[in-house]
């Protein structure tokens, strides 16, 4: 017998020793349970659960207020590179253009040569769409893709990400009802690495001290366009 | 030690550890401020779920579901996992799941490793055994970097390094870094962030548990504070994640349940600050996370402890929330548990996986008041299993003394005259020893008992006679 056959053998046979006759219980369905949702404001509800988290959140309305918000950011920390990722909002809004001639050390994914890990170590702040947000938690999803690839909201010390009010899910639960295949038969499957970030990097390992950014970004910010 | 694998670094004398915790003034502040901390973040947590009460039974009827049906589903996370190009490994004890890691880490030239926090491998040992191989291994999770440097075991769940402070971790860093650090916490992990970035540019491995797995999609889930988990996931160019088998759960729109809870039972959090979804190997177009995916499935006694009542402990999914409630656990910390798994869970876990005879202490490590099942996300009764194991001593070895001690008791309660006149006697000589309603120090064999707790003082009078009174 195989090593994977003796396993699922005494597993198996395990499983039949420790059940008590008639009392195998099914599969349970969750109904509504656990459900909380956003209230009547997710936008403020998000905000609100991003700020307790230790994020930043701006509601804005038009692409110079984006500009606006992003210059502002990059200035209090004297960056120099940025490093962005591709697509959705950040095309819309010529992100790329408009930061490199306001003087930025821009480096964009088509900018990227054989070795991209190293332009991944180096940046100074990562700007990036986002696959939605949860107005419950105060979260931010990250999918990863050929457009968004998982370092850039993860090694520069600061991340700020677009994101339209349209992409506000009210729970965590309708996040995971998008990629299951028994909530959606005809879903997606989930990409190879899907993100929840919940406020910046934590650790309080010395006397339980809050201290930020000690892997991930110290910084997170969120603008919230329309 | 009768299994060198197992949860147990070594049988060490519980009673000298727990004296010494207790002795440790710096310790004992820590402890409360960490374990207060926490419990309170636990209460505001659950308040802050309108209805945490039903999740909680929800989460816990699927895990009662899946272990009743765990071979199928095992079965159905290796499709899955296979699907996607990733490679399941089935790994029966601690030592193939070594010898896996290693033939892994060997077949892909990887020489530089990086983990996130694992509970799994402390418990398999791995990090010497790769270090034999020649693999450089590197903890990553900043609490864990420290005790790893310092050459120490965790002693928390969620913070393996509560049992230090700023100095010592300074001093513990400075001395392996060759440079003179500040004590100030932040400065502390700035320079933990500089070194542990060298190593994640260099890493060619990533070694992770997994909190869970998806038997539908072939997921795995980690859960972060700090983002090395993201790191240890996006950098190298090999995952090799290895969960112990009660760790999956059916279906993807599960996760969602438990995650809700996990991180407000852990630390009141709304969700950890990181919770990485990962579903097989980097895709085509991609240009990071891991080329390859390798899920090691882990039982190591698991499913020796699924075929017996104690299955309900297979539930847990290791929040450590149980250990911040536990008025023990918040006097004497972790490492007086001796095991890798430590508070009221630890010691359920470590007798089971490594021995009921070799660790006769730990059932009785409890005051049995039911803060721990309280505070659990899965409502695990725990007391009733420390029960339990005091049980299954007893039919191990129930020793001559108690024996005889118990023939004794039962023959004077046939007597009401004898009993009556026992009464008696033990409340005068015992009466004369209290203070303040607790005996500190009793005459003969009972001495043995107020060495290491009070006996509490008789009643003035006894029931008996109140009886009369009231009646
Ligand atoms: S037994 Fe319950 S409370 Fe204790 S660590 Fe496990 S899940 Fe958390």
């Amino acid at each position: 017998m195989s090593s994977r056959e003796a396993f699922l053998t005494r597993v198996k046979q395990a499983v039949a020793d420790g059940n008590r006759a008639g009392a195998v219980p099914s599969l349970p369905e969750r109904a509504g349970v656990g459900y909380q949702g956003a209230g009547s404001d997710p936008v403020q509800r998000f905000i609100a659960e991003l700020a307790n988290a230790g994020g930043k959140g701006y509601v804005v309305s038009d692409v110079d207020a984006v500009m606006q918000t992003i210059q502002s950011i990059v200035q209090a920390h004297n960056a120099r590179r940025i490093l962005l990722s591709r697509g959705g909002l950040i095309d819309q809004f010529a992100l790329p253009h408009k930061l490199k001639d306001a003087g930025f050390d821009v480096q964009t994914l088509d900018d990227m040569q054989a070795n991209p890990q190293e332009d991944f170590f180096h940046a100074d702040i990562g700007i990036t769409n986002v696959h939605r947000l949860i107005a419950e938690t105060g979260t931010v999803v990250m999918a990863s893709q050929p457009n968004e690839p998982r370092s850039v909201s993860l090694l520069p010390p600061v991340h700020i990400c677009l994101a339209e009010r349209s992409q506000i899910l009210p729970d965590l639960f309708n996040l995971f009802d998008l990629f299951s295949p028994t909530a959606t038969p005809d879903r997606s499957l989930p990409p190879s690495c899907l993100t929840l970030i919940t406020g910046p990097s934590k650790t309080g390992d010395i006397e339980l001290k809050l201290v930020t950014g000690v892997h991930g970004p110290g910084e997170l910010h969120v603008i919230v366009c329309g | 030690m009768t299994n060198m694998n197992y949860a147990q670094h070594e049988h060490h004398d519980f009673l000298n550890a727990s004296a010494e915790a207790l002795a440790d003034p710096t310790l004992q502040k820590a402890l409360v401020r960490l374990t207060d901390t926490l419990m309170a973040g636990n209460r505001k947590g659950y308040a802050a779920l309108a209805d945490s009460s039903d999740l909680r039974d929800h989460a816990k009827r699927i895990k009662e579901h899946t272990l009743a049906h765990l071979d199928e589903y095992l079965v159905q996370l290796e499709m899955s996992v296979h699907k996607l190009g990733g490679k399941v490994h089935w790994a029966a004890t601690a030592e193939e799941a070594r010898k896996i890691v290693v033939a892994i880490a060997q077949a892909a030239k990887c020489r530089h490793a990086v983990k996130s926090k694992s509970m799994t491998s402390e418990e398999i040992h791995l990090n010497p055994a790769l270090e034999k191989a020649g693999v450089e291994v590197t903890e990553t999770d900043f609490g864990e970097y420290i005790i790893q440097v310092a050459g120490e075991r965790p002693s928390h769940l969620v913070a393996p390094a509560v049992h230090h402070t700023r100095e010592s971790v300074a001093r513990v860093l400075s001395q392996h870094l060759g440079e003179t650090l500040s004590d100030d916490p932040k400065a502390l992990a700035m320079v933990g962030r500089r070194v542990l970035r060298e190593k994640f540019r260099r890493a060619d491995l990533g070694i992770t548990g997994a909190n869970f797995a998806v038997a539908e999609t072939g997921t795995i889930v980690l859960v972060t504070n700090e983002g090395n988990g993201r790191l240890t996931t996006t950098v190298p160019r090999v995952h090799v994640a290895i969960m112990g088998i009660e760790k999956v759960i059916p279906r993807f729109n599960d996760l969602p349940v438990f995650l809700k809870l996990l991180a407000r039972a852990a630390t009141g959090q709304t969700l950890s600050v990181y919770t990485t979804i990962i579903t097989g190997p980097r895709q085509p177009g991609e240009v990071d996370g891991p080329e390859e995916f390798h899920l090691v499935l882990l039982d190591n006694g698991r499913s020796k402890v699924l075929a017996t009542p104690f299955r309900e402990s297979l539930q847990c999914i290791r929040c450590g929330a149980c250990l911040n409630a536990c008025p023990v656990y918040r006097r004497i910390g972790g490492h007086a548990y001796g095991g890798v798994y430590s508070g009221p869970i630890g010691s359920i876990l470590t007798p089971l996986f490594d021995s009921v005879a070799e660790n006769p202490h730990l059932p009785h490590v409890s005051s049995l008041c039911g803060a721990c099942q309280a505070a659990c996300p899965v409502k695990i009764n725990i007391p009733h299993m420390l029960i339990g194991l005091r049980e299954l001593q007893h039919a191990h070895k129930p020793s001559r003394l108690e024996r005889w001690a118990y023939q004794l008791w039962s023959m004077v309660l046939c007597r009401p005259r004898l009993y009556h006149w026992a009464i008696w006697a033990a409340r005068v000589i015992l009466g004369r020893r209290a203070k303040a309603g607790w005996i500190d120090q009793m005459p003969g064999p009972g001495a043995e008992w107020t060495k290491i707790r009070d006996f509490p003082a008789p009643a003035a009078m006894p029931f008996r006679e109140r009886w009369k009174e009231l009646s």
